[in-house]
């Protein structure tokens, strides 16, 4: 194997893992603010990422605008989801179960809902800075894909910065802890698993903007981009945010070390194998902090 | 054993409701189009393979999304044992429940010692390396083209070649297998599950072998889906990978859930909910799928326990009828 390619391959798997690992981390944060495994995880970014194209290649409207309104529909509709599916099953008392299926019909509903005003089609997104490329010794990358790096770090600074430092992001973690001591303090337990999942709708949203110039934007893409990001919050934990990037960047390299070495067609054998043996090894993570709930 | 009037009259009307209904499932064909057989063909085999993730999930609490997997190597052993080595048909529907059994004992073992999302990641994991396997091991499952000209089953000379005829065979075996799991149920396994659910640790002081009772019905399950997939080949005849992706995980799953995990025949109303309606619904136009959708939340939110937990919950409502106002209550 030549350098070259096992540097484009690295590469590859770096810019797949970030992809894997912005949809663990709304994956996350929702299950450290609420406790709920949210399957709609991808069709966020399946929302996301078809506002963003609506509004700025259908409309030919500023880039910009694409980006942030498909963040902002992201959060929308996590607010939503809470609303009209979260809400309904806590009060009926769903069990852990109930909000997998109620979410997972979310996501059919998204996917369905894509199929009918979008077709079969997939479209593609124009990236920060065009199709423009950068050499990594001698290996090609594409300025977006660096684009999505620092966003996608920035954006887990930030998250550590809000839930360590702000009473909002406090008040979010002590509802999740322990829902009867923060009600006892006067924090609205409802209110903040609301704000859990906007604020998921919000990273989730992102995640679709960003990684739409890099893979197709399709009716399906949501479901597997779910399963992929649940991997990389597995890995990282499930609660903490730095985990799910550091989680989805392990398993996109896993994968393209695999596509290099074995084989296209087994590289998401190889990485479910993994997971399924860190799973069974390290149940805490890759991290091993047994208990810290709150990250 | 005293048996109470109350439960004597519940008894009385349990059998005649059966016994009405086998009528109604005798009588139905005869009057219904074939593409409405077909449906219900597909609602019996999915009644199969959708047994055994409710069972498992109701009894055990383990959530599989692996059945998929089974179903595909039940499918995949009866086409390559008949078409290519040439097998006997029920050779082939045994080897595949074997296989499946094999493999549901082996990676049971390490992976059902996980616990709650974990272990249903793992067994979605364990769905997508199956279907990974499936589509590369071109030599066996003919890959994306797919293996054609499975025969049709045979018994004592009368063929089961139409929607029709295949009706009178998938749903014996969907009762059969009811009856099975209700009688396992309440044997003294069936208890030892239910000790071993409620109150494991209590279970395991008991001396309730914990871990290898549960391999032992993630392995009876996986059985259960290959030999549903097994039939399904030899009704269609040709199959591809695309019948055993992750998608045909999630219906079994819902069956389960929509059925009602703790009610072992409300896995039929699941099946039937899961095959039916998307056709149903078609008749409204494109906006079908969105309101498969809508519905499944709707049946989630609306019904925890599932169609068999609403029956089961309105039966005793009619049939205990004004007696705890009678007696006070506790």
């Amino acid at each position: 194997m030549t350098l070259t390619l096992l540097v484009q391959s690295v590469l590859a798997g770096l810019t797949n893992g970030f992809v894997y690992g912005l949809i663990g981390l709304g994956i996350a944060v929702v299950f450290r603010g609420a406790r709920i495994i949210n399957a709609m995880q991808g069709d966020l970014a399946l929302i996301g990422s078809v506002v963003a194209y609506l509004i700025a290649v259908s409309l030919g409207l500023p880039m910009i605008l694409g980006f942030l309104l498909g963040v902002v529909a992201g959060g929308v509709t996590g607010f939503l989801v809470d609303r009209l599916m979260i809400r309904p099953t806590a009060k009926r008392r769903g069990t852990e179960d109930s909000f997998l299926l109620v979410t997972l019909g979310g996501a059919f509903a998204v996917s369905a809902t894509v199929l009918l005003y979008f077709g079969r089609d997939s479209y593609v997104l124009p990236g920060i800075g065009g199709n423009a490329m950068v050499d990594v010794f001698d290996a090609a990358m594409r300025v977006h894909a660096i684009w999505l790096i620092v966003i996608s770090t920035g954006v887990v600074l930030a998250l550590r910065w809000f839930y360590a430092k702000t009473a909002i992001g406090q008040a979010m973690l002590a509802a999740s802890i322990d829902p009867e001591g923060a009600l006892t303090l006067g924090i609205n337990v409802g209110w903040m698993r609301t704000m859990t999942l906007a604020l998921g709708g919000l990273v989730g949203g992102l995640a679709g903007v960003l990684v739409a110039p890099l893979i197709n934007i399709q009716y399906e893409m949501g479901l597997l981009l779910t399963l992929k990001g649940f991997a990389a919050a597995i890995l990282g934990g499930l609660t903490s945010p730095f985990g799910a990037i550091f989680g989805g960047v392990i398993l996109g390299l896993v994968e393209a070390l695999a596509v290099v070495t074995i084989s296209s067609g087994y590289k998401d054998v190889v990485a479910m194998t993994l997971l399924i043996a860190i799973m069974i090894a390290m149940p805490q993570g890759l991290f091993g902090r047994r208990g810290r709930l709150g990250g | 054993m005293t048996v109470s009037p109350d439960t004597q009259r519940a008894r009385a009307w349990t059998w005649a409701i059966t016994a009405a209904g086998l009528v109604v499932w005798a009588a139905l064909p005869w009057f219904l189009s074939r593409g409405t057989i077909d449906i219900l063909v597909f609602a019996g085999l999915y009644t199969i393979a959708g047994l055994g993730v409710s069972f498992l999930l109701g009894q055990c609490g383990i959530v599989s999304l692996a059945q998929s997997g089974f179903y595909g190597i039940g499918a995949y052993a009866a086409a390559y044992g008949t078409t290519a080595l040439g097998l006997p048909i029920p050779v082939g529907i045994i080897a595949g429940m074997v296989v499946s059994g094999a493999i549901a004992a082996a990676v049971g073992i390490p992976v059902l010692r996980l616990s709650g999302h974990f272990l249903a990641l793992a067994t979605l994991a364990l769905a997508i390396i199956a279907h990974v396997l499936f589509l590369e091991l071109e030599w066996l499952t003919g890959g994306t083209l797919g293996i054609g000209g499975i025969p049709r089953i045979a018994l004592f000379g009368f063929t089961f070649s139409t929607p029709f005829r295949f009706y009178y065979l998938v749903w014996p075996c969907a009762f059969a297998l009811i009856l099975f799991y209700t009688l396992l149920l309440n044997s003294r396994t069936g208890i030892a599950l239910r000790a071993m659910r409620d109150a494991p640790a209590a279970a395991a002081v008991a001396g309730i072998p914990i871990t290898s009772l549960k391999v032992r019905i993630f392995v009876l399950s996986a059985a259960v889906g290959s030999l549903a997939g097994s039939l399904f080949a030899h009704y269609v005849s040709f199959i591809s990978v695309d019948s055993f992706a992750i998608d045909r995980a999630i219906s079994f799953l819902l069956i389960a859930v929509l059925g009602g995990v703790r009610s072992i025949p409300g896995t039929i109303a699941g099946a039937l909910f899961v095959t039916a309606a998307p056709n149903y619904l078609s008749r409204l136009g494109d906006i079908h799928p969105i309101l498969f959708a809508v519905a499944l939340i709707v049946a989630v939110i609306f019904l925890p326990g599932g169609f068999g937990g609403f029956v089961s919950s309105t039966w005793r409502r009619l049939t205990a009828g004004p007696r705890p106002s009678a007696t006070g209550g506790p």
